[in-house]
This record gives structure tokens, C-alpha cells and sequence, in this order.
């Protein structure tokens, strides 16, 4: 080919490679790739069951590097932090972390991330959707710098039963005293890492983040630690089927950002969706709480329910009944929930349903059986979440398994 | 909630002056905060900035009883348009000194102008609706709007709608053709926005113009006997009259807000705090929610829409000192509104160099003059000069303004330039600095569609209520915005009756 006629792409074409690309791609036997935020990110390695129940019964990486991450600096940074939040960000220690959601003026939630506290004036959030404007609207006028940092910190999930014990064996003492929510600065094989007793699994497990240039060298030396407590990388699938099983929502399947929505009635406020156990009104104006201290006093329109069906067959995209006949909503995840032997799923009910009305309710699922589809219905119950935690996610210290 | 006053109103311009005087007359105890030593703003002064105003609204006049305080009006003013030529005089829908088919043409297009804008001026008179969560009400208003322009027939609605967005070079190109009589009337289009004749939206802003009447009937301007100096006294007469006190040398500070998310008075930038269950605000929008309230009150998206308010003043306010008149201009001249400017073409290049942040080589200018001890004093409207002229405002930019607008008048009136013995300018950022006013704009912020009605001062706040409860805005930042008229103040205070306060 002549090299000069070849063009020369001015943006990356396809996914990036994360920091972690070259380990995940030697073990990525399926050559599963799925585009997260314009990275490259493993949908499954080899099978997502093992991958699973690799998360419930041993430790697990997974690389969260494509996260939006932005940090927020300045005298001003604990304000902005808590004039964004529904939570009440005054509260929350340097050295802590917390989950949060924010909205926009009219209610709606934007998206929910992670917190971290780094000192009095030093936040670092990360959270699913771009949006550096966004907090940049939200800091106009405040004493505050604003920064994207998700192409600067590289991190991944360690998650499982067995994460406490491998972290011990690299000689990483400050998890003795570290509670649910807790940062601590430490070194892996001589690099700085920022630790947090935090994750996606509703188990033990930490997140670490460090500089790019130092990601293989903490991934390696964890990755060879973990060798005799069942160590393995797992894809998207498998965290999937944990997030679900914990109770955790996600932005783009469960509700939509409204910062993305196209249709006016798709955005979605924190009563609707059942978080609004984050909204609190017990501090000043902070971004759509004059709209949200109106809704605190109705009955949502509708509501995001997690259920359990009866039987063994998950529920995926499925239509809800009530008395097998009226449409009354739908389902947006769902899982047959191996640890906890439960059929489980989240679903949107229109009002009543779910709220007074929570009997004969009903989905309706469609099976492909070798070509021929069945069509079952299935009961309902309104359920709590979480569908599972364990103890041991929030004994301190944490114990050897 | 107990407090000093059932109202504060912040700034006795005269918009804070008739919705203090509208709210004293419904029985509040209400005070006036001033900052300067006078009240009037932009119409107070030896020399006020507005030294043309327009009759308070008939309306007000009449709500306020402003005859009984000795308003009165004088004969409309003409217009007398210099393009160095044989001076053109306008008086209402009659032209002198132009052929006479242009005349023709011109009465043809005043009447028909004159006729739209009475359809306008039923929306300017009362509180614009509101889309969002909308009430039948609101529905209903919105809805009059258009009987009103239906109510014109069918030619002319189907005319009206299509001109409306159109820009007054082409509408005066069509009927009239460019010279000193269009040039008048893209006058009154663009004078204090930053548009020039082309901008789209420019005829929508001459409607504004003709339905912001006095009592000289549309497009025809009259000045109350003695001036801005006597809408002054006569709206602190009515204000005073009916319990209001009026505080001048106290500045505000900030807005005070409680933790119910209220606004429940000011704190003065002495100390002294005053507490009142309706604030009113005639200062502009950027430095009402910005400055006295603060962002941290407001919503993301309201620090946006309020960043993004155009607001870029454009006018330069010359007062020239002349020994004696020029041949050209008798004393009698001095009563009417005197426009040079030579024709369209001239103004839309005048535009140009705004535009880039430059002064122009030819400013066009509106003007009127009084008589002082020694002389004569002209106050010149220069356009446009803009408040973010490059490199800023100095000494020698005003100084080369001065000439250039000299050397513009000279070449419309012969004689003129000879006679100036000295010049004072005061730039927009002169007046951002004197008056608080938001880069330096008469009207608060610019008057064009997606600033006017319910996206006045920005969408989601219209209807004067700002984002605090007990929280207005009073001033031009609100509907239906600038010129002399006192609408927002009374439709404010109007609000502010209507949501009752605390009380």
C-alpha cells in the first residue's frame, strides 16, 4: 500500500487500551471486548460463571480504569462537593468515602459515583458519565480548581473473599484498621497506591488506584499474591451478575442520566428510584433540592423495585403484569442468582403497583428452546435490596479465608 | 415573620421607585435602599444618562396618580434626522424633507408599524406566562397574545409574523429605502443593544420601541415637562406620599437567606441589616443573583443561563459644551430627538467595529441638549462603543470617540465642531462602575427574542420571582425590560403583592 495515500486518523479509532490492556488480553480467551468509555474492557475471559463465582469464593480483578474520574482541589472544594450532592458532604471525613448521587434543577438524578474525601480541600469523584462541565457549572463562582483525571489514574477492583489474606501477604498492614469507606496510602511493590475498602459485590473487597506508569507493577504483584487464594481477572459479565445480587444500580440500564436523556419523561428523580435514603434536606441549597423537598411529600409516579419471580428463569427485558393482563411495567436487570438461589431482577411499576398494590403481580418471560420459544408467567414479589451481603464485608480487621 | 419592613426594595432607579410606590399604596411598610447620594439611577443627575425618557406607562401614571405629583407631559417630540443633507423631521407618521413618495411610504409604514405594536404592547403590560408547570391562566395569556395578532386579520398577521424576526434593514430597504429617514428608525431598532440595522430581530426590537408608548400614542416619544429630573421627583413624591422611606448612601452588601431558604432581608455594606419578607431588586440580574445573593443559592443551571445573558452595553454617553448653537440647530431643536446619522449603511458599519471589540470610525449618534450658564450642553448617545472594547477603556479611546463622534456631527450639522469647547464621555464601563450596571447595559440585558417574555432574564425565572422565595427582580433585567416605561417595576411589585409575602 502506498503509505501516503493511507490517511491518518486524526481521534483514535475503536476502543483505547486500558493500563492494564497487556495483562487482560493474555488471559482474554474468549476475546471478549466491550467499548467502556472508550476503552477496551473484557466482557468475559474465559466463562462468566467461573469468573462469578470467583467474586463470591476467592478474589477477583477487575479493571476500572475507564471510570470517569475528576478531582476537585481548593478552599472551596467541601461547598461545591456538598452544593452538588444529596448527601451531606460536610459530614464526610478526609480519609472516608462515600456513595452519592446529584441532580439536576429539576430533581433528576444525573448519575451516582464514589466519593473520596483526600483532605479538607481535596475530593476525588469517580462516577460513570463524562461530565467535567457539568461540575464545572456547579463550581462557577466558588474558590475551587476542576479536573478531569480520568486519563490519569489508572485503578481496579479487588473483590472476593480471599482479598484480605492475599493483601496480608504483601505485607499491607494498614487493612488491619480499615473500616467499609476507608482510604489509606500505601505502597505495592514500591509504588504508591491509593486503597479503599470499597466495591461493586456486596462481599470483601478493595478498589486501588495508582499513577498509569505504576499500573502493570501493582497489578503483577497482586496478581501473583493471589496465585494460591484462587486469583483470577474477570470481565463485565461476571460483575454484572455480583452488582445485581448486591443491590447496586447502574446508569444506563437501570435509569438514565439526565444529562443524557432525548425523551423529556425518561429522566428519573432519587424517590423513583429508591435512593432516596441519599437525600437529605438537613443542609443548605444544594443543586434541584427546592424540586426535591416537593417531591419528599408525594407518591413517586412510578418506582424502581427489586423483586423477586418465582421459579428459575431470569426475567430479562421482561413485561410486568398485574393479574396477568394489565401492563403495569418492566424489568431492567435480572439474574438467577446462584449464591443466593433466588430468581431475582429490578423492575419499573407504574403507581399503585408496587406501592399499594404489590399482589398479583406477575412477569411474563419468553424462553427460546431450541428454536421454539415458551412463554411462561410468572409471580412477583416485592423485595428489599440488597439480595446478598456478607458479614464479611464489614468485619475489621478483615478475615483470612 | 416579624420584621423592620413588609418590603425592601434595592435601588431607587425608577423602576425600584414604582414598585416601592406600588407597594406603599397597597399598605406596605416599605423602605428604599439607594447606593449613590440621589436617587433616579440612569435619570438622576444634573446629566442623567437617560436624558430622553419615555412617559412612565399610562397605566402606572394613572395607578400612581402621577399627575396629582405634578407629572405633565409636553407635546410628542419629533424627530430630526441629520445626514448632511436637507434635514429630515418626523412627526409621528409624517415625514418633511424627503420626497414625496418616501413620505408616502414612510406614513404607510409608521401606521402599520404603529398597528403591530399594539398587539405587543397588551404583552408588555402585565407579567409574560410561564411554560413550565403552566396554569390555565398562563394558558390564557399566552393565548391572547395570539387573538391579539389574529385580531390584526389576516394580511396583517400573516405580514407581521413575517417580518417579525426579520431585521429592519430590509424592512426599511422594502418600504421606505435607505437615507436620514431609515436611519431614524434603525435608531430606535438598535440603540442601546448590540445589534446593527442587519441583525436578525432588529424589527422585533422597533415594535418593542413603539408599543413602550407614552401618551404620545405609538412611536411617538414624550418626555414629561422638566425631563428625567421630574420622573424623578414626581415617582419619589408618589413613593414618599403613600408611607415609603428612601434611603440614598446604603449600599447592600448581600441578601440575606434563611435556613428555610427564604429571603428575609439585606445586610448594608455598613453593617446594618434590615429584614423584610419581600425583597425587590432593581439592580440587574447578574449582580442581584451573583453579587447579593450569591451563587450558592442558585442552581447549576441557572449560573449558566445567568453567565450567558448577553449584556455587552453598547451606547458611550458624550456630553458636549458648546458657546453658542451652530447655524443648523435652533433652541428649539434642542426639545426633539435629534439623530445623526446619514443612513443605514453607516450605522451597520458603526456595528461592524463593535462587533470586533473596535470604535467606530463614524459613530452614530442620538441626541438632545439643554441650555447651562455659559452655553449649551449636548448629551450624545454614541453607538456603539462597546463595553469590552479591546484593550479597554482609557482616556485616549474616549478622547478619539469624542472626536470621531465630533467629526460625524460636524459632517451632518456644518458649524458644530467649531463650537464644542470641551467634552465629558462616559463609556458603558464607566457606567458598569458608577451604576452596578451589568457591562454597562441601559437595558440590564440585551432586548432580543430569546431574552424577552418568559426567557426574561433567563428561562425558568421569568415572572419576577427569582430561585429564593420573598426574592423579586424588579429592574429592565426583568419584563419587559428597558427603556423608561416602569413596567417591570409595577408588574413586579404586582407579583410580589399577589404571592403576599410572609404576611
Amino acid at each position: 500500500m502506498n503509505k501516503a495515500l493511507t490517511p491518518r486518523p486524526q481521534m483514535p479509532m475503536g476502543a483505547l487500551p486500558a493500563p492494564f490492556h497487556k495483562r487482560i488480553a493474555a488471559e482474554n480467551f474468549q476475546h471478549s471486548w466491550m467499548n467502556w468509555n472508550g476503552y477496551a474492557s473484557p466482557g468475559v475471559l474465559d466463562t462468566a460463571e467461573f469468573e462469578y463465582f470467583a467474586i463470591r469464593n476467592q478474589a477477583t480483578l477487575f479493571d476500572i480504569s475507564p471510570m470517569c474520574k475528576f478531582r476537585i482541589n481548593g478552599p472551596d472544594a467541601e461547598a461545591v462537593m456538598n452544593r452538588m450532592m444529596t448527601r451531606d458532604v460536610r459530614k464526610q471525613k478526609p480519609g472516608r468515602v462515600s456513595y452519592v448521587i446529584w441532580c439536576d434543577e429539576d430533581g433528576n438524578v444525573v448519575d451516582d459515583g464514589t466519593l473520596f474525601r483526600r483532605s479538607d480541600d481535596e475530593f476525588l469523584l469517580f462516577c460513570q458519565e463524562p461530565q467535567l462541565l457539568w461540575i464545572k457549572d456547579i463550581a462557577w463562582g466558588f474558590d475551587v480548581e476542576v479536573s478531569e483525571v480520568t486519563h490519569d489514574l489508572a485503578g481496579f477492583a479487588f473483590q472476593g473473599p480471599t482479598t484480605a489474606a492475599t493483601l496480608r501477604d504483601l505485607k499491607i498492614k494498614e487493612i488491619e484498621t480499615m473500616r467499609p469507606f476507608d482510604i489509606r496510602d500505601i505502597k505495592i511493590a514500591g509504588k504508591k497506591v491509593m486503597i479503599s475498602r470499597t466495591g461493586f459485590t456486596g462481599d470483601l473487597g478493595y478498589e486501588l488506584v495508582m499513577a498509569p506508569k505504576d499500573a502493570l507493577a501493582v497489578w503483577d504483584a497482586v496478581y501473583a499474591a493471589g496465585q494460591l487464594r484462587g486469583v483470577r481477572i474477570i470481565g463485565y459479565e461476571a460483575l454484572e451478575m455480583a452488582r445485581i445480587e448486591a443491590g447496586f444500580l447502574l446508569p444506563r440500564v437501570d435509569f438514565i442520566s439526565s444529562q443524557t436523556n432525548l425523551r423529556v419523561n425518561r429522566a428519573r428523580n432519587p424517590y423513583e428510584i429508591g435512593l432516596d435514603w441519599l437525600v437529605t434536606f438537613d443542609k443548605p441549597h444544594y443543586n434541584g433540592k427546592r424540586v426535591l423537598q416537593r417531591l419528599a411529600g408525594v407518591a413517586p409516579k412510578r418506582k424502581l423495585f427489586a423483586i423477586e419471580i418465582s421459579r428459575d428463569k431470569a426475567a430479562h427485558h421482561a413485561l410486568v403484569y398485574h393479574r396477568k393482563t394489565r401492563e403495569v411495567g418492566f424489568v431492567t436487570s435480572a439474574l438467577w442468582s446462584a449464591t443466593t438461589k433466588r430468581n431475582i431482577a429490578y423492575a419499573w411499576l407504574e403507581a399503585p403497583f408496587g406501592q399499594e398494590v404489590k399482589d398479583d403481580l406477575w412477569v411474563e418471560i419468553y424462553l427460546q428452546r431450541e428454536i421454539e420459544w415458551q412463554r411462561r408467567m410468572e409471580r412477583v414479589m416485592i423485595v428489599e435490596r440488597p439480595f446478598f451481603v456478607h458479614p464479611r464485608r464489614t468485619v475489621t480487621p478483615p478475615l483470612n479465608f | 415573620m416579624s420584621g423592620d419592613f413588609d418590603a425592601i426594595v434595592i435601588g431607587a432607579g425608577h423602576n425600584g421607585l414604582v414598585a416601592a410606590a406600588r407597594l406603599a399604596k397597597e399598605g406596605k411598610r416599605v423602605v428604599v435602599l439607594e447606593a449613590a447620594p440621589e436617587v433616579g439611577g440612569l435619570l438622576g443627575g444634573a446629566d442623567p444618562v437617560a436624558a430622553m425618557p419615555f412617559g412612565i406607562h399610562p397605566k402606572i401614571a394613572s395607578g400612581l396618580g402621577l399627575s396629582r405629583h405634578g407629572l405633565r407631559y409636553g407635546a410628542p417630540m419629533k424627530t430630526l434626522s441629520f445626514g448632511g443633507g436637507e434635514r429630515v423631521e418626523i412627526d409621528g407618521s409624517v415625514a418633511r424633507g424627503v420626497s414625496p413618495e418616501m413620505a408616502a411610504n414612510f406614513a404607510e409604514l409608521h401606521r402599520k408599524l404603529a398597528r403591530y405594536s399594539g398587539a405587543l404592547a397588551k404583552m408588555l403590560a402585565k407579567a409574560p406566562p410561564r411554560f413550565r408547570d403552566g396554569g390555565l391562566g398562563d394558558m390564557l395569556s399566552m393565548a391572547q397574545l395570539g387573538l391579539s395578532i389574529r385580531g390584526l386579520g389576516k394580511t396583517d398577521m400573516r405580514d407581521m409574523l413575517r417580518i417579525i424576526l426579520s431585521n429592519v434593514w430590509d424592512l426599511c430597504e422594502d418600504e421606505i429605502g435607505d437615507g436620514p429617514l431609515a436611519a431614524a428608525l434603525a435608531m430606535d431598532a438598535t440603540l442601546g443593544g448590540a445589534m446593527g440595522p442587519r441583525s436578525p430581530g432588529t424589527v422585533l426590537t422597533l415594535l418593542y420601541r413603539f408599543a413602550s408608548t407614552g401618551s404620545g400614542g405609538a412611536g411617538q416619544r414624550s418626555t414629561p415637562i422638566g425631563g428625567a429630573a421630574a420622573v424623578v421627583s414626581t415617582l419619589t413624591k408618589a413613593a414618599e406620599a403613600s408611607g415609603a422611606a428612601i434611603r440614598t448612601s446604603s449600599p447592600v452588601a448581600r441578601i440575606l437567606v434563611d435556613d428555610s431558604d427564604r429571603a428575609v432581608g439585606v445586610a448594608l455594606e455598613n453593617g446594618t441589616e434590615l429584614r423584610a419578607p419581600l425583597i425587590l431588586s432593581n439592580a440587574t440580574p447578574r449582580r442581584t443573583l451573583f453579587d447579593l445573593l450569591g451563587p450558592q443559592h442558585l442552581n447549576a443551571e441557572d449560573v449558566a443561563r445567568l453567565r450567558h445573558m448577553a449584556t455587552n452595553g453598547m451606547v458611550a454617553r458624550i456630553d458636549l459644551d458648546l458657546a453658542e448653537l451652530p447655524d443648523g440647530l435652533s433652541e428649539a431643536d434642542l426639545g426633539h430627538r435629534i439623530v445623526v446619522a446619514q443612513d443605514m449603511r453607516r450605522i451597520e458599519r458603526a456595528f461592524n467595529a463593535a462587533k470586533y471589540g473596535e470604535l467606530p470610525e463614524a459613530p452614530a449618534v442620538e441626541l438632545t441638549g439643554r441650555k447651562t450658564d455659559t452655553g449649551w450642553r449636548l448629551a450624545a448617545l454614541a453607538q456603539f462603543a462597546p463595553c469590552n472594547l479591546k484593550g479597554g477603556w482609557s482616556k485616549p479611546k474616549k478622547d478619539k470617540l469624542a472626536k470621531a463622534t465630533i467629526k460625524a456631527m460636524e459632517a451632518a450639522i456644518p458649524g458644530v465642531g467649531g463650537k464644542i469647547t470641551g467634552w465629558e464621555v462616559r463609556s458603558p464601563a464607566d457606567l458598569e462602575a458608577t451604576y452596578g450596571l451589568t457591562g454597562g447595559h441601559w437595558h440590564h440585558g440585551e432586548l432580543r427574542i430569546d431574552q424577552m417574555l418568559m426567557m426574561r432574564p433567563f428561562a425558568g425565572a421569568a415572572q419576577y420571582r427569582m430561585p429564593v422565595a420573598g426574592l423579586y427582580l424588579c429592574g429592565a433585567g426583568a419584563h419587559p425590560g428597558g427603556d423608561i416605561s416602569g413596567l417591570p417595576g409595577w408588574n413586579a411589585a404586582g407579583q410580589a403583592i399577589k404571592d403576599g409575602g410572609a404576611q
